[in-house]
């Protein structure tokens, strides 16, 4: 495989694999190439990443000072809003944005939680308490 | 229910995009020719909407594909192929027995899955995209062979994250759904098929009466651009700028947004049908890519300086426009033209 030195990526798992790309040449042909990515489509993923990061931490921070239960920090882990939380839990909406708040999670049945630990792949103790 | 060990013997083929590549090889399994482009230029795999109430991954909802499963349906519709889809199961069990049964006859057979906990993915495209497909070939003790067109090789899988997979949730959640073809006819019409395959196209781009889906929501989008440092601040702006720029170059579009492979799809398909028309519309669309990966390009210097912009986005708005009118006059010029 290519030597692949494009340093835009941050994490060293990204980047590895050739994907088909296709262009147009001036001679009026489409052609196929199995590549890596170029540099700006590097940098928009990254971006994205980035981001996600920035609300990972962010979450930590809040979990870490008693303003928010672990659940708004698993959440930004797994890259979920309350919406798809919601959905993929089966609880609703409502419960769940008033579930990130300490007060309301502390009093939470073993049965919620276990779909908590369910949607996010994850046992009870590692849904209480953060990395 | 177990059952014994089996291997289809199956060809991979890297394609650009997972659906039409699935399909086509999948055709290709029965010993028909049909290359990735007309999968998809048959199966209408060409589309635009842009939902800004919306939001996938933090930023206003766009795509530049039709819905899952419609490359598919289509294609195999309109060439007159005996296929069979299943569109939900009830449950976990139900479906991984399906297709358990569906290997032990011998037939490959397509699913539909999310890509946040596919394990062999690549990292980076690790979001909660649900519109994915692959094609399952082959069961070995607790693993099951894989062909997903995004990668170079086949890969492996185990009984666990297959079913998982499969039963993604959130947007478009999968529940199982499966494809395969039953048998194909001897002779298949191949004209006719590209025919209403592409005016399908046609009526979708221009010709659906609501503002945002097609070459309209493309112009709705362009005047939003101009909008966004004003309304979100230039750290928002380039990040909703980067969801236009992934959903078009990254997650195996192939590039532009799909707009080469269907470029090929009519370059093909004149050259098949002798079609001087055709060949001309196929002309400019390869230039309007051309343009999309310009827009991507200068797009992504904003996105590498996110709180100083180095283009403005007007006119990156300019550019959206132009390249809307330039698929404008594609579409206008297939409406008229029938092979």
């Amino acid at each position: 495989m290519e030597e692949n030195n494009n340093k835009v990526y941050k994490d060293e798992r990204y980047g590895k694999y050739r994907e088909m790309l296709y262009y147009y040449n001036e001679d009026g042909n489409f052609e196929k190439k199995v590549e890596f990515h170029g540099e700006p489509d590097r940098v928009i993923l990254q971006q994205a990443w980035d981001f996600f990061n920035e609300r990972k931490e962010e979450a930590r921070q809040k979990v870490l000072s008693g303003k928010a239960s672990p659940i708004a920090y698993h959440m930004e882990k797994d890259l979920l809003d309350p919406m798809n939380l919601g959905m993929a839990a089966g609880i609703k909406i409502w419960n769940v944005k008033r579930h990130l708040k300490p007060g309301p999670f502390k009093r939470l049945s073993e049965k919620t939680l276990q779909k908590y630990a369910d949607a996010f792949n994850i046992t009870i103790e590692e849904l209480k308490k953060v990395e | 229910m177990a059952i014994k060990d089996i291997v289809i013997d199956y060809k991979h083929r890297q394609a650009g995009h997972c659906e039409s590549g699935a399909t086509s090889n999948l055709f290709n399994f029965y010993g028909l020719d049909l290359s990735e482009p007309m999968a998809f230029g048959t199966g209408c795999g060409i589309y635009f909407s842009y939902l800004p109430f919306l939001k996938l991954m933090f930023a206003p909802m766009m795509s530049f594909r039709n819905f899952p499963n419609t490359v598919f349906h289509r294609s195999m519709k309109y060439l007159g192929v005996d296929a069979t889809v299943i569109k939900k199961f009830n449950d976990k069990k139900e479906s991984m027995d399906a297709l358990d049964r569906n290997l032990e006859k011998g037939i490959p057979t397509g699913v539909q899955v999310g890509v946040f906990n596919l394990t062999f993915f690549p990292p980076e495209y690790r979001q909660h995209y649900n519109m994915h497909n692959m094609v399952i070939f082959g069961k070995e003790g607790n693993n099951y062979h894989v062909s997903d067109t995004v990668m170079e090789d086949p890969q492996i899988l185990s009984y666990e994250d297959l079913a998982r997979v499969r039963w993604a949730k959130g947007a478009f959640a999968p529940k199982g759904k499966m494809y395969w073809i039953n048998n194909i006819p001897t002779e298949i019409d191949y004209r006719s098929a590209a025919n209403q395959g592409m005016h399908k196209s046609v009526y979708e781009m221009i010709k659906v009466p609501f503002w945002l889906i097609g070459i309209k929501g493309m112009r709705v989008m362009a005047r939003d651009i101009r909008k966004w440092p004003k309304k979100h601040g230039n750290e928002k702006a380039s990040f909703y700028l980067g969801q236009i720029l992934r959903m078009a170059e990254d997650f195996g579009t192939g590039g532009a947004g799909f707009r080469y492979i269907y470029g090929a799809f009519l370059k093909e398909s004149g050259e098949k049908f002798n079609n001087d028309e055709m060949l001309k519309a196929a002309d400019l669309m390869g230039k309007t890519a051309n343009r999309w990966r310009d827009f991507t390009y200068i797009g992504a210097r904003n996105c590498k300086n996110r709180a100083k912009p180095e283009e403005d986005y007007g006119m990156l708005g300019d550019m959206m426009m132009e390249i809307a009118e330039g698929e404008f006059k594609v579409f206008k010029m297939l409406d008229k033209i029938t092979i």
